[in-house]
């Protein structure tokens, strides 16, 4: 397999495979919505009356579904390069809490707002260069090495806050996470652009830069890109160092979201970004990722919670529900890679 | 076009997800997009008030829900929906939750805010949103009357006051007394806890031992915080916890030391387990609150305001102090073995 995903069969053209791997995840989407409006609309005895079927999906629910897929989504731009190149974070959860701490205790202790927004992220990244360090020079399994990391850094953010939540006002910060913005015109929260716009800068890394490309080969076949002249240990290291910064933004936000530092924050996030990534079409075996189908499949997993509140359904539908569609993703892509090898 | 097989497979196994959630939909309880009865000029539309408890694991919330639903069953013309996290360490999903439930259109919410800063930021956006907010149980850090209608909770201060009063004279006014803190960030447990340490100041042979530990928010991490007090300080002779988690948790680790009873216990809150401890004496005492009451008052206020009538900014449900000899009380037993009939017809 090559630096691009590989999935070309004799009869279908390169566009058209590529075109539905991109489009597969949205296709998750609108499938999941079509369900979500099917049963709303049956227990509203299918109406026809427009003022209650424009009230079924409201402007304001696409914002707090925007908002709450912030965080998992900025995480899973990050996920979504560990995994292509054939790692794996299960220290999200606990570096996202140390880096909402810091930034929260460095507003606390009176540092302006944007370099306690600095200092988050750049945590963020020391905890990645960590992993990456970790990894690389012991050699050992991301699984381990991160399984690790993911108590390490809840304690040391429960450590340095003392273990309570950090208060502290994030200034212009809340305004870039409240899901309603003061500029009507941005629809959705600042916070949700920086998200998208990070998101196309990944996407455009992962495929067209020299560092997004030895990710992949590292992920496909780590020997081959090897022999190939790829230094390894380097890709592995920048790899997890700009997962880490997306981790640190994250951290930032959700610290913004809170409007506090909390060291017990996002416990077992992780999950929902490893799901949200393997959802948009990233194969756990890494060399091949997609950083928008991440987003779509975070965004998926925040609509399906909001409407099991207005179906007023448990959260745990939505749990169940999730569970299920991962299985479905991961199956999907196992059985197209043994369609692969048999070709 | 040739659509990839793959692409066909991908819809139809979404399809079966999608019918296994059609399948739970159809078994589902009814929820709030109920069709309005207004169209056919019958009578308004139901007033929809969403109680948000702070966690969905605690018996307290169990006598909140029956409390709220006895609400909606008086007031008539009411639905109530009674949804929360399930964690009450969980910011982030109550958080998360109150913005679903604005842009769900309820009409009103009322709401155990299970962070006093946290919750802030949703509260005013949902009163911006007009959607009037009711708070129970524990504090908001914001202007009551602007940012929320009304503050319905116990005197929490109080009930710690009352349960250190009730320790000091367990003790005979000396002794070494252990305080186990329930979770940082939770403003009615530390009231209550202030409330007992204010309480011990005032007699002079009690040592209060205070190292600053938190139980956490399960029974489980009371039960470990518990078990590493009870190793650190010996010599105790009377331990007060400020909630049910804290209290159960407490109660094990002192059941499996075999401590169970040679020390004056002094809890907070009632559970089943809690009760049944009280009358086996491994409890000295519970100071109890009245969550059916708050339940019922929350849900209360909220429909009172949206109908126009103007809400007293602070109302207090009440507290008890329930000790073996006085359990059987009719009093006592409407708040440590509450009516939960209520829920069984929704």
């Amino acid at each position: 397999m090559s630096n691009t995903p590989a999935h070309t069969r004799p009869g279908s053209p390169r566009v058209i495979t590529h075109a539905a791997a991109l489009l597969r995840p949205f296709l998750a989407l609108i499938i999941v919505g079509l369900v979500f409006f099917l049963i709303q609309w049956h227990k509203l005895g299918y109406t026809t009356d427009p003022t209650q079927l424009a009230r079924m999906v409201t402007v304001m629910d696409l914002r707090m579904v925007a908002i709450q897929t912030v965080i998992v989504g900025t995480a899973a731009i990050g996920m979504t390069l560990v995994i292509a190149s054939g790692g794996l974070d299960l220290s999200v959860g606990s570096a996202v809490a140390l880096c909402s701490v810091v930034g929260a205790m460095a507003v606390r202790d009176g540092w302006p707002i944007a370099l306690a927004a600095g200092a988050a992220v750049l945590v963020g990244a020391a905890c990645g260069m960590y992993n990456g360090l970790l990894i690389t020079i012991l050699r050992l399994p991301p699984f381990i090495v991160t399984l690790g990391t993911l108590g390490l850094f809840r304690g040391v953010a429960k450590w340095i806050a003392g273990g309570m939540p950090v208060s502290a006002d994030p200034g212009w910060l809340a305004a870039f996470v409240s899901p309603v913005p003061s500029p009507g015109w941005l629809v959705v929260a600042p916070g949700v652009w920086l998200m998208l716009a990070l998101a196309l800068v990944a996407a455009f890394a992962l495929r067209r830069t020299v560092l997004g490309r030895h990710t992949i080969a590292v992920g496909s076949n780590e020997l081959a890109a090897k022999y190939a002249g790829v230094h390894i240990a380097r890709t592995k290291i920048m790899v997890y160092v700009s997962a880490g910064l997306f981790v640190g933004l994250a951290g930032l936000l959700q610290f913004a979201r809170l409007t506090q530092g909390d060291p017990t924050v996002a416990i077992g996030i992780e999950l929902d970004v490893i799901a949200a990534v393997v959802i948009g079409g990233a194969s756990l075996s890494g060399g091949r990722g997609s950083v928008l189908g991440a987003l779509v499949g975070a965004f998926m997993m925040a609509y399906m919670k909001n409407r099991c509140v207005r179906l007023g359904w448990p959260s745990f539908v939505q749990e169940m529900i999730v569970g299920h569609i991962i299985i479905i993703a991961v199956a999907i892509d196992l059985w197209r890679q043994r369609r692969e090898a048999a070709a | 076009m040739h659509i990839p097989t793959h692409t066909c497979r991908t819809i139809f196994a979404l399809f079966c997800a999608a019918s296994v959630a059609g399948l739970l939909g159809s078994c589902g309880r009814d929820g709030s997009d109920q069709p309005s009865s207004a169209a056919d000029g019958a009578d308004p539309a139901p007033l929809r008030i969403a109680v948000v408890p702070k966690g969905t694991t605690h018996d307290f919330w169990k006598s909140v829900h029956a409390g709220a639903k006895r609400a909606e069953h008086s007031l008539g013309g009411v639905e109530v929906t009674f949804t929360g996290p399930e964690r009450e360490d969980d910011r982030a999903q109550q958080v998360a939750l109150v913005e679903n439930l604005i842009s769900a259109g309820y009409d009103a919410i009322v709401l155990a805010p299970l962070d006093d800063t946290a919750l802030v930021a949703p509260v005013r956006l949902a009163t911006r949103s007009g959607i009037p907010v009711v708070i129970i149980d524990s504090g908001l850090n914001a202007e009551v009357g602007t940012d929320y209608v009304s503050f319905i909770a116990t005197d929490n201060h109080q009930g710690g006051r009352m349960a250190g009063q009730h320790m000091v004279e367990l003790l005979e006014g000396t002794g070494r007394v252990l305080l186990l803190r329930y979770q940082e960030g939770s403003a009615s447990t530390r009231l209550r806890e202030q409330g007992f340490v204010d309480a011990l100041a005032e007699a002079e042979g009690i040592e209060l031992i205070d190292p600053g530990r938190y139980a956490g928010a399960t029974r489980a991490t009371a039960q470990e915080a518990a078990e590493n007090l009870l190793t650190t300080y010996d010599n105790l002779d009377g331990i007060f916890c400020p909630n049910e988690s804290a209290t159960f948790g407490m109660l094990l680790a002192l059941r499996s030391r075999d401590m169970a009873g040679t020390i004056r216990f002094v809890g907070f809150d009632a559970s089943e387990g809690l009760v049944k401890a009280l009358a086996d004496r491994d409890i000295d005492a519970l100071v109890v609150q009245n969550p059916i009451r708050m339940g019922e008052l929350g849900v209360r206020a909220a429909v009172e305001h949206l109908r126009g009538a103007q809400q007293e900014p602070r109302i207090d449900t009440g507290v008890m102090l329930i000790t073996p000899d006085t359990m059987d009380s009719t009093e006592a037993r409407d708040l440590i073995s509450p009516d939960f009939s209520a829920l069984d017809n929704p």
